[in-house]
């Protein structure tokens, strides 16, 4: 049975236990306190690089609100996410276990199953209402007369919810694997930890970890944060979130052996492996940046798209060599939108030293395609472009401008931003908290 | 026609310990039956393997003869487990709003357990500042607002007074007499005899005797003995 009177009351239970914990409490007013100075502080920079004070302006093309205050301001959340948003997580499924309160629920009609999703959709509602004083920093940097894309400015709120929903689905996992909610919160925090080692073994030596860690939290917001959106991308962290809440459930259930517990939970992890191993290799993407920065020109990207067959690119590059970086984030990024492209790093020249390396190949790059060849060593993009069309033969086409985006100048004092965030919003909070604690 | 809720030949083993060795339980609806037994019988573990929140190594549960699996302990039986302190931060009217809204309780069973309960007078306290009472009582009113036809409750009498001990007592009967089978693991011997109308012997994992008190005094060769030289004779 699933009533709505019996969903309705378990939503409002799980509301107000979020209301009445001080670890959401805590994540909201420090969520506000670290949005308030990022936003002051880009705000500032921002200001500084449109010439304040007399200053020369930057070039206005290299003026993106999305780079300049979007991105630091939501900055924030990516920590929240990772060092507060857990231990939300970890009270919300682990102390009714603890209390005991969880077997008096798992007796009731209301499926194990309904009780974890009801407790995911509050923890997301309680992740949105976080997400409030970013939005305010929006609303005021308009109000400033900035200029804000409304595109990139969704795209940015999607990369975070995502975000958020894997550490969601870890930290819900863990809490109902592990006997003790402070057990889960070690574990979490493990986890957390393995992750960032994880990014630095993928910057330093590439290979499999690079692919892992492209689905990392890190690199997976990365992109929602240039305004570029990859199915590939969304389809592993929904599956990752999906995981976490089945594992939930599988450890939630009463009455089940810890043997049987960890078949399951094998047989979702193999299920979870695949759906990341084929959702990895969708070819879809969106740049929605104002700028278009993740797309060559429309004629360029209509000559390369023209291209069949698999290009193959073999960097001899070391992982840790910024040239390898250019390539692989600049231009391959993009020409992996239109053309199929398989890409192959050789080189560990790195392991002695960042250039000592033994391989006499060091630095070219070579482009395969329809059992032709051909190699180039520069990583700028027109000369890229040129290579691979050449290599197709295919016409170099005739572009116009380079870009139609001219970016966004904006001179302004960071007005109220102060007041908003470092008092209003702590206190408003505190406010709400200690009402709640005193009508419950 | 009663309902019958009968657990046989119930094992569990916790490593090296048996907890439960071949463990009986028979229990029926409109009748209080007391669960009696000295410290680390399996009276606890024996009440989770039948309400389904434990899996035994061996043995079945059934409801009138049909094996109450996974999805029909959630429609025939609910424990209220000893030493339970839930949602500590709320209070007690919104906790057990919550719990009659999930189960359908009807409004006037709320305010009647209010009263039986002496839980009006703490509806707006924490349930984390609940004493030991307090908070035993609130967790009994939880277990009558459950529609399932059999309610266990462990240990339901510890942390009241005797007063209480007599209300609670006689509340729990008067729940048995509209049709609820109640299941009681009981220490005090006497608030067993008080309040139970069959007995459920058990003794290291093992079910000694069952029936009533009568029946186990004629089992023990004690025809006139109370409850607790019958308890000493037969364990």
């Amino acid at each position: 049975m699933r009533s709505p009177k019996a969903l309705g009351a378990l939503w409002r239970k799980e509301v107000r236990e979020l209301l009445l914990s001080r670890a959401f409490g805590l994540l909201l007013i420090a969520v506000g306190l670290l949005v308030g100075h990022a936003f002051i502080t880009a705000v500032q920079t921002y200001a500084e690089m449109s010439g304040a004070g007399g200053g020369a302006a930057a070039l206005t093309q290299g003026l993106s609100p999305l780079d300049g205050i979007l991105v630091p301001t939501f900055g924030a959340y990516d920590l929240a996410a990772t060092l507060l948003l857990p231990f939300v997580v970890i009270r919300t499924f682990g102390a009714e276990r603890a209390s005991g309160a969880w077997s008096l629920l798992v007796q009731s009609t209301v499926s194990t199953r309904t009780m974890i999703i009801v407790k995911a959709a509050a923890l997301f509602a309680a992740w949105l209402v976080a997400l409030v004083p970013g939005l305010l920093a929006v609303v005021l940097w308009r109000s400033y007369g900035g200029h804000v894309n409304g595109a990139e400015l969704v795209t940015l709120l999607a990369g975070h919810l995502l975000r958020a929903g894997i550490s969601v689905g870890i930290a819900a996992a863990l809490a109902c694997i592990a006997p003790q909610p402070a057990t889960a919160a070690v574990a979490t925090l493990a986890v957390t930890v393995g992750l960032w080692a994880l990014d630095f073994i993928a910057a330093t030596s590439g290979g499999i970890a690079e692919q892992f860690a492209a689905f990392g939290p890190a690199a997976a917001l990365r992109q929602f944060e240039q305004g570029l959106v990859h199915a590939s991308t969304v389809v592993v962290l929904v599956a990752v979130l999906a995981s976490g809440l089945v594992a939930a459930m599988i450890w939630s259930v009463p009455g089940r052996r810890v043997q049987a517990r960890l078949r399951l939970s094998a047989g979702a992890l193999v299920v979870a492996m695949l759906v990341v191993g084929l959702a990895s290799r969708l070819p879809w993407s969106w740049d929605v940046s104002e700028d278009q920065r993740h797309s060559f020109s429309p004629e360029v990207s209509s000559a390369l798209r023209s291209i069949s067959g698999e290009l193959t690119v073999e960097a001899h590059l070391a992982p840790e060599d910024p040239r390898l970086a250019d390539l692989r984030r600049g231009v391959l990024a993009r020409m992996e939108r239109v053309v199929k492209t398989r890409f192959v790093q050789r080189g560990g020249g790195g392991r002695t030293g960042l250039f000592a390396h033994p391989d006499s190949a060091y630095g070219e790059i070579w482009y395969s395609l329809a059992g032709k060849r051909v190699m180039e060593r520069s990583t700028i993009d027109n000369i890229v472009v040129e290579t691979v069309l050449r290599l197709a033969g295919k016409e170099q086409p005739t572009t116009g401008a380079e870009s139609t985006y001219y970016g966004y100048s904006m001179n302004s004092e960071p007005r109220y931003a102060a007041f908003l965030f470092f008092l209003a919003w702590p206190l408003f909070m505190i406010a709400i908290f200690w009402r709640a604690r005193r009508v419950s | 026609m009663p309902h019958v809720l009968h657990a046989t030949a119930i094992t569990r083993r916790f490593g090296v310990i048996e907890a439960l060795r071949g463990a009986e339980l028979r229990a029926e609806t409109g009748r209080v039956t007391g669960l009696i037994g000295p410290n680390g019988a399996g009276k606890s573990t024996l009440l989770a393997c039948v309400a389904g929140l434990d899996e035994p190594d061996s043995g079945t549960v059934t409801m009138d003869g049909v094996p109450t699996g996974a999805t029909r302990h959630a429609t025939s039986v609910f424990l209220v487990p000893d030493g339970a302190r839930p949602w500590v931060d709320q209070s007690v009217a919104q906790v057990l709003s919550f719990f009659a809204a999930v189960h359908g309780a009807p409004s006037t069973l709320v305010a009647e357990l209010h009263d039986a309960l002496l839980l009006t007078a703490l509806r707006t306290q924490r349930v984390g500042a609940l004493s030991k009472g307090q908070g035993k009582r609130l967790l009994i009113a939880l277990g009558l607002l459950t529609p399932h036809p059999f309610l266990l409750l462990d240990e339901p009498f510890d942390g009241l007074d005797l007063r209480q001990v007599r209300d609670v007592a006689a509340l729990l009967r008067t729940h048995a007499e509209r049709g609820r089978g109640l299941v009681l693991s009981i220490h005090q011997l006497t608030d067993a005899a008080r309040t139970c109308d069959d007995l459920v012997l058990l003794d290291a994992g093992r079910t000694v005797a069952m029936g009533t008190l009568e029946d186990l005094r004629q089992r023990s060769g004690r025809p006139e003995g109370g409850i607790e030289e019958v308890f000493l004779a037969l364990t």
